[in-house]
C-alpha cells in the first residue's frame, strides 16, 4: 500500500511537470517565431532582437521551470 | 535515473551499477576534508578552483597588455567586450560601466562553474547545487534594489506598489502582482533558471553516459541498447555546452536588466 501510493505520488510528479512545460512551450515557440520574422524584416535590427527574444524565453521558461523543481518537490 | 540502472542486477562489487537510492545522490558531494567542524566538501573546492580559473584566465590575457595581443587575448577580449557594450551599456545604459565588473565577474564565474559539468574528470556542475545561483541570485537582489533605493528614493517603493500608469481602480491588484513579481519572484527564477537547466543536463549526461556505458559493460543484448544510449548521449554532450554558455548569458543578462529596470522604473 505504502509502495503504491509512493509509485502514484511520483507519476503524478512527473504529469504534473508536464503539464507544466506545454504552456511554456508554446510561449517560447510564439516569441522565437515572432523574433525570426522580425530579424527577417530587419536584419539590421537583429543584435536587438536577439537580446530582447532571449529575456522573452528566460520570463516564458521560468513557469516550465517552477514546475521541474515542484517536480523534485514533489 | 534509478529505474533505468535498476534494469540490471546490482553487483556489490560493481558500485557504479547499484541505483542510488534518489537522484540527489548524484548530486551529493562527500566532505573532504573538515576544519573545525566546519566540512569542506568537493562543491566548495571546485567553486575556488572556478575563481582562480577565471582569476587567471584575466590575468594571462591583461596582465601585459601588448598592441599586437596573442590569439587568447584577443579570445578573452572578445568576451570581456561583449559583455561590456552589448550587456553593461548596451542594457543598463551609458552609467552600466559602473555595473561592469560586477556583470563580468558573474558572468565568467557562472561560464566556468557551468563548464565543470562537462570537463572531463570533473564532471559536476557547481551551479547544480541551490546554494550558489541563489546566492548570486541574491547579491543581484540587493544591488538592484538598494540602487533603485539610491536614485530614486521611496518613489522607487512607490512606482512599484502604486504605479501611476494604470487606472486608479486597478492600482492595489497591479501594485500587489508588482511587488510579489520585483520581490520575490525575480530573484527566486533567476536561481531556479540556472540551478534547473544545470540539474537537468547533469541527469540527463548521468543517465545516457553512465547508463549507457554500464550498459555497454554487459556484453550481451543490453550492449546494443547502451551503444545507442550512448551515442544519444554525445550530442547532448555538445548541447550541454551551448546551455553552459546560454545560461551565463541568460544571468548575466537578466542581472543587468533588473538593475536597468530600478534605475530607471518609468520605461
Amino acid at each position: 500500500m505504502e509502495g503504491n501510493i509512493e509509485a502514484l505520488k511520483s507519476a503524478i510528479a512527473v504529469m504534473g511537470y508536464g503539464l507544466a512545460a506545454i504552456g511554456p512551450g508554446i510561449g517560447i515557440g510564439i516569441v522565437v517565431g515572432n523574433a525570426v520574422q522580425a530579424m527577417a524584416r530587419q536584419p539590421e535590427t537583429a543584435g536587438m532582437v536577439r537580446t530582447t527574444m532571449f529575456l522573452g524565453i528566460a520570463f516564458t521558461e521560468a513557469l516550465a521551470l517552477i514546475g521541474f523543481v515542484l517536480f523534485f518537490l514533489a | 535515473m534509478g529505474q533505468v540502472v535498476l534494469a540490471i542486477e546490482c553487483d556489490p562489487a560493481q558500485p557504479a551499477a547499484c541505483a542510488p537510492a534518489s537522484t540527489n545522490e548524484l548530486f551529493e558531494t562527500p566532505t573532504v576534508f573538515s576544519i573545525g567542524g566546519f566540512g569542506v566538501n568537493r562543491a566548495m573546492l571546485l567553486m575556488v578552483l572556478a575563481a582562480l580559473v577565471v582569476i587567471a584566465v584575466l590575468l594571462v590575457a591583461y596582465r601585459r597588455p601588448r598592441l599586437v595581443p596573442t590569439k587568447f587575448g584577443t579570445a578573452v577580449e572578445s568576451v570581456v567586450g561583449y559583455v561590456h557594450d552589448e550587456i553593461a551599456i548596451g542594457v543598463i545604459g551609458p552609467d552600466g560601466a559602473r555595473y561592469f565588473p560586477y556583470l563580468l565577474s558573474l558572468f565568467l564565474f557562472i561560464l566556468v562553474c557551468n563548464l565543470f559539468g562537462i570537463t572531463p574528470l570533473i564532471n559536476f556542475p557547481v551551479t547544480s547545487r541551490m546554494a550558489i545561483p541563489f546566492f548570486l541570485a541574491l547579491v543581484t537582489w540587493f544591488i538592484f534594489v538598494i540602487m533603485g533605493l539610491v536614485r530614486n528614493g521611496f518613489g522607487y517603493l512607490k512606482g512599484i506598489v502604486w504605479p501611476s500608469s494604470v487606472p486608479l481602480a486597478l492600482r492595489p491588484l497591479v501594485g500587489l502582482i508588482d511587488f510579489f513579481s520585483t520581490f520575490l519572484l525575480r530573484p527566486l527564477t533567476l536561481a531556479v533558471r540556472l540551478f534547473a537547466n544545470m540539474v537537468a543536463g547533469h541527469m540527463l549526461l548521468s543517465v545516457l553516459l553512465v547508463g549507457g556505458l554500464i550498459f555497454i559493460a554487459e556484453f550481451d543484448v543490453k550492449s546494443v541498447l547502451g551503444i545507442l544510449w550512448f551515442a544519444l548521449g554525445i550530442p547532448i554532450f555538445a548541447f550541454e555546452i551551448f546551455v553552459a554558455v546560454l545560461q551565463a548569458y541568460i544571468f548575466t543578462l537578466l542581472a543587468a536588466v533588473y538593475v536597468q529596470l530600478s534605475l530607471h522604473p518609468e520605461h
